[in-house]
């Protein structure tokens, strides 16, 4: 026994002198490996301490380019469902512009078709994905509404364009476990595509069905209000192609905008109020069947 | 080309976006497999901790089989994702106010404790091995002795209260580690088949009882393989703690599902005609009538009657078959039930599960058994039998 | 405390130090800069380029189409729903012209329940000499002004005041309205709003003729609406002086493009656009020709007759001129 406990006290303070050692070498590193870390955390948080306050760029440029200040914009969309002539140049221009994949099931903007048969209830409601409007349009990649109801009777028939709402408490936002997609100061919800690591979470949190999932890229996408546009002074695609003026864009910090008017002159609504995501989408003649 | 997404068909009004069915099967499997860790736990803590005696024999197995399937929960996740690579992104920067940012960290946690606390109880038998063994496993162990062969007293006091501690944490851990899944479809405004309070506690509740199934399969078929005699005992305590915790589980989604159709809220139609239609067989047929209500009756009856000795093994090992099938079809209708019904509140939808593929009935039943290849090699390395090797116990308690 | 505890203790605190590390440094830079993202996704996504260019784009190089459309009711329409989006233009070479104007143009136009009414829509089957044997939208339809000059004059013209004015158009015009050569055109029977509708034209300067914009600007309006109402209720008569050269039967073919307007015999629905049937060979030949090269005006007339070559001119004049003037089942309207 003595013998025994002899020999394991030996063992035991080699053991501890090896640990000693290790222990010295380790907090070393760390030390070092703590100083370069407090270096690096105080680098990448100076621009947010300075930055953040005005959100714009440490060097003082504007932020995201140099000809645009996103501090100085508020964007929102307008949707006239009484003017919709439900041609989809909209939904063509839009699969073109942002490089969506071109099929007949995921989109980043679509619009829908209500129509009310004489002695029926509730609307007959069809979008881009059904196959008998696939058939007319003769492949997946074109888009147009089969005219099926015209020998019907008819009571009340309309189109509704849809897209994301840009929610100024998006549902999306808040499930996204990475921070890939995000809602940036000037009111647009966007998706970093680097970032993302396609869950789908956020696909399944939005209640418009606005989200798609690029099984291509991997990763989750939706309309973008074409922030690559917008930020250059230009319309959103589908704005830009809309032949009656079904759809409209602009600042609301703009008085005289297209969007403030529209809001102004009009009963607007919102799809889902009660869902508390206060999209920023606004909508004239839609029906109590829209949502 | 070739369509890369596979598009379901559908009746009724959908949304365009909704045709593709983002979660897949590999998504219920993937609670599933959280739900057998937590139940499997359960079972370990109630021996260390609320000193269910009788439940000695299953205690260590208990604490591998957790363990085992907790090695394989991110594999679904993994293979789902649109970057895998990435995976960690949640991890490094958690978005706080997303439950599945809390996945890394609950995950990371729960397979440290588990290891921890499987490390403390075998240490005897790791030590043991250590000073037997010469060969490359000898090594193996040795390294996991930490270089410290103590076995005294005075240490075993000190591995007996970090079982205990860590049993009492692991509580806690599981139930965050399972809850947290429910909290994530409950949470959601956008679907109304999901959105409900009860949804973590429902998930929780069927999560204990399919890991005490799981017990009750593995030890008896372990005893049979180990051609030694079944414990009745045990197999009566895992038993009660099926019967207990079932009967709240399907109070739990009854209620649920009272809730919802009482409320009748916009959608609620295309609901009760989903569930008395396509989901019929699955929900209430295959779920509750088989799943749930039929093992409760059966546990009922032998409880009143005092079933014992083969007749009672037998039983519970049916019932404990039918519960891990039960609590697999909640997790199915709830992941796959909720999609089908679509955001519009007036159209449905139908899930093509394929056979092959990255997301297929055969990777999803691969997954789901995996971690009992790896359980068997585990029980080799460490083994939970009672009678073989002496391990530590929580003890005072 | 027993030195497993204490090494493994070391452990855990090791780990919990190396993530504590890690994750700052395994931060993405830019991220938490301005929220819980990745504050460099913001220029990246604002730094794709337009794919659409807009009407302003095309406007540098094609003007004159540009204006051209910017004054008729597709203006609304901007080039690139037709066109296909302009990037990568002219670089990339010429830009799409639709081939099948039917498919696109009832994209928008075809009748259908949901479409407001202000939106002009037609009925396909059934609009004007459209049948589905290949006739486009684009024979009658120019589409960068697609909206026609229809017939919203009314004539209200006194035709005993137009006979007298007309005196002095006799010269050339004939004393009933039938000139006495070639190349002056028939007046007699033809659609009064027409008349009245390019008399206007020429006194305005929108249309331009050696002959007519002197005469045409000594007239008032009173005096276009009477001239109107006096030619249009005399009587024509089949063109006299032997076979036209040209081919008529060749020029019938060609003659069903020109019906969806001018009728199938030169007889045409719409009171704005002239009769052309029993009309002078040579008058219609001079005409189709300024209408060709740009010297007389007419959106429509421009695109429908850019295709002709000299010889389908001829064979077109010389159909419509052996055609009977007279209007099978409508009784002539006296003004």
């Amino acid at each position: 026994m003595k013998e025994e406990s002899k020999l394991s006290l030996e063992a035991r303070r080699a053991f501890l002198g090896k640990l000693g050692l290790a222990a010295t070498c380790t907090g070393a590193a760390l030390g070092v490996g703590a100083l370069g870390t407090i270096q690096t955390a105080t680098a990448k948080s100076e621009p947010a301490a300075s930055g953040a306050r005005s959100g714009t760029a440490a060097e003082g440029g504007s932020f995201p380019t140099p000809d645009y200040d996103w501090t100085q914009h508020q964007w929102a969309f307008g949707v006239d469902a009484t003017k919709c002539i439900g041609c989809l140049r909209c939904v063509e221009a839009c699969k073109l512009e942002n490089n969506v994949p071109r099929n007949a099931h995921q989109f980043r903007t679509w619009v829908e078709r209500y129509v009310y048969l004489d002695g029926e209830q509730s609307a007959r409601i069809d979008s881009q994905q059904d196959p008998v409007n696939i058939e007319a349009s003769g492949s997946e990649k074109e888009f147009r509404f089969a005219n099926r109801y015209k020998d019907a009777k008819v009571d009340k028939a309309f189109f509704v364009p849809k897209l994301c709402n840009h929610c100024t408490h998006p549902a999306c936002v808040q499930v996204c476990p990475t921070g890939a997609t995000y809602r940036t100061k000037d009111g647009v919800v966007l998706i970093d595509h680097e970032y993302c690591i396609g869950c789908r979470y956020c696909v399944q949190a939005c209640p418009y069905g606005a989200r798609y999932f690029d099984e291509e890229r991997g990763v989750s996408d939706k309309c973008t209000w074409c922030y690559h546009r917008i930020t250059k002074g230009l319309q959103p695609a589908c704005v830009e192609v809309c032949p009656v003026g079904a759809r409209v864009f602009g600042d609301t910090r703009d008085k005289q905008s297209p969007i403030s008017l529209f809001i102004r002159n009009n009963r607007v609504q919102v799809l889902r109020p009660e869902s508390g995501n206060a999209p920023n989408v606004f909508y004239v003649g839609i029906d109590k069947e829209v949502n | 080309m070739d369509p890369i997404i596979a598009v379901a068909p559908y009746t009724g009004w959908v949304y365009p976006n909704e045709t593709v069915f983002e979660w897949s099967v590999l998504i219920a499997v993937y609670p599933y497999l959280t739900g057998l860790v937590a139940g499997a736990f359960t079972v370990s803590s109630l021996y260390q901790v609320f000193g269910f005696e009788r439940l000695k024999p299953v205690a260590h197995l208990a604490l591998l089989t957790s363990l085992c399937f907790m090695i394989f929960v991110p594999t679904p996740l993994l293979l789902h994702l649109g970057h895998p690579e990435r995976a960690f992104n949640s991890t490094i920067t958690p978005h706080l106010t997303s439950a599945m940012a809390a996945f890394g960290f609950f995950a990371s946690f729960y397979v440290a404790l588990l290891i921890l606390e499987g490390w403390f109880a075998y240490r005897p038998f790791i030590v043991a091995q250590a000073q037997k063994r010469t060969d490359l496993l000898g090594r193996f162990y040795r390294l996991l002795t930490l270089g410290s062969y103590d076995l005294s007293e005075h240490s075993m006091r000190y591995d007996r209260k970090w079982i205990f501690a860590l049993a009492v944490i692991g509580i806690p851990a599981a139930h965050g580690l399972h809850g947290y899944v429910g909290f994530m479809y409950g949470s959601l405004k956008s679907r109304e088949w999901w959105a409900s309070d009860l949804m973590p506690v429902i998930f929780l509740f069927s999560a204990i009882i399919s890991g005490v199934a799981l017990l009750v399969v593995l030890y008896v078929a372990s005893c049979k393989l180990r051609k030694i005699p079944v414990d009745a005992a045990c197999v009566k305590g895992l038993a009660y703690t099926i019967w207990a915790f079932i009967m709240v589980a399907i109070v739990l989604e009854a209620l649920a599902f009272a809730n919802l159709v009482y409320k009748g809220r916009e959608g609620v139609d295309m609901i009760m005609q989903y569930v008395t239609g396509p989901l019929l067989v699955p929900y209430f047929v295959l779920q509750f009538g088989i799943g749930a209500i039929t093992p409760f009756l059966l546990l009922s009856y032998m409880i009143w009657r005092g079933t014992a000795g083969k007749a009672l093994v037998v039983g519970v090992t049916i019932c404990a078959v039918l519960v891990l099938f039960s609590v697999f079809m909640m997790r199915w209708n709830v992941v796959i039930g909720g999609q089908e019904i679509s955001k519009t509140g007036k159209g449905l939808l139908s899930y093509q599960m394929p056979l092959f593929g990255k997301e297929g009935a055969l990777v999803a039943i691969t997954l789901t058994l995996a971690p009992l290849a790896l359980l068997y090699a585990l029980t080799r390395l460490f083994p939970p039998w009672a009678d073989k090797a002496k391990l530590t116990d929580a003890g005072s308690h | 405390m027993p030195k497993h505890i204490f090494r493994l203790l070391c452990l855990i605190l090791g780990f919990v130090v190396v993530a504590l590390i890690a994750m700052p440094l395994l931060t993405v830079d830019s991220f938490y800069r301005f929220g819980h993202y990745r504050a460099d996704s913001v220029p990246e996504i604002a730094a794709q380029e337009p794919v659409y260019q807009t009407a302003r784009y095309c406007l540098t190089c094609h003007t004159p189409r540009v204006a051209q459309w910017s004054a008729n009711s597709h203006k609304t329409v901007t080039c690139e729903v037709c066109h296909g989006p302009a990037q990568g233009h002219p670089a990339n070479g010429k830009l799409p012209i639709p081939k099948d104007a039917v498919k696109l143009c009832t994209l928008c136009h075809e009748a259908m329940p949901g479409r407001p009414h202000t939106q002009p829509q037609i009925e396909v089957a059934q609009h004007n000499a459209y049948t589905s044997s290949g006739l486009q939208c684009t024979s009658c339809h120019n589409p960068h002004s697609p909206k026609m000059a229809t017939a919203l004059v009314t004539v209200a013209g006194n035709a005993a005041a137009g006979k007298q004015r007309a005196e002095s158009c006799a010269s050339c015009h004939g004393t009933e309205g039938i000139s006495p050569n070639d190349t002056w055109p028939n007046l007699a029977g033809q659609n009064a709003a027409y008349l009245a509708r390019i008399l206007a034209a020429y006194k305005s300067g929108d249309q331009q003729d050696v002959a007519m914009t002197p005469l045409a600007n000594e007239l008032s309006n009173a005096d276009i609406q009477n001239l109107a109402a006096y030619y249009a209720g005399l009587s024509c008569k089949a063109s006299s002086g032997g076979k036209p050269p040209g081919d008529a039967a060749a020029g019938k073919t060609l003659a069903k493009n020109c019906a969806g307007c001018h009728g199938d015999t030169g007889i045409g629905s719409n009171p704005a656009w002239p009769n052309l049937a029993a009309q002078k060979p040579g008058y219609l030949v001079n005409v189709l020709k300024a209408f060709r090269a740009g010297l007389r005006k007419d959106p429509m007339m421009a695109g429908v007759s850019r295709g002709l070559s000299d010889t389908d001119i001829e064979n077109l004049a010389a159909y419509y001129a052996t055609q009977s003037c007279q209007r099978p089942t409508q009784e002539r309207k006296a003004p």
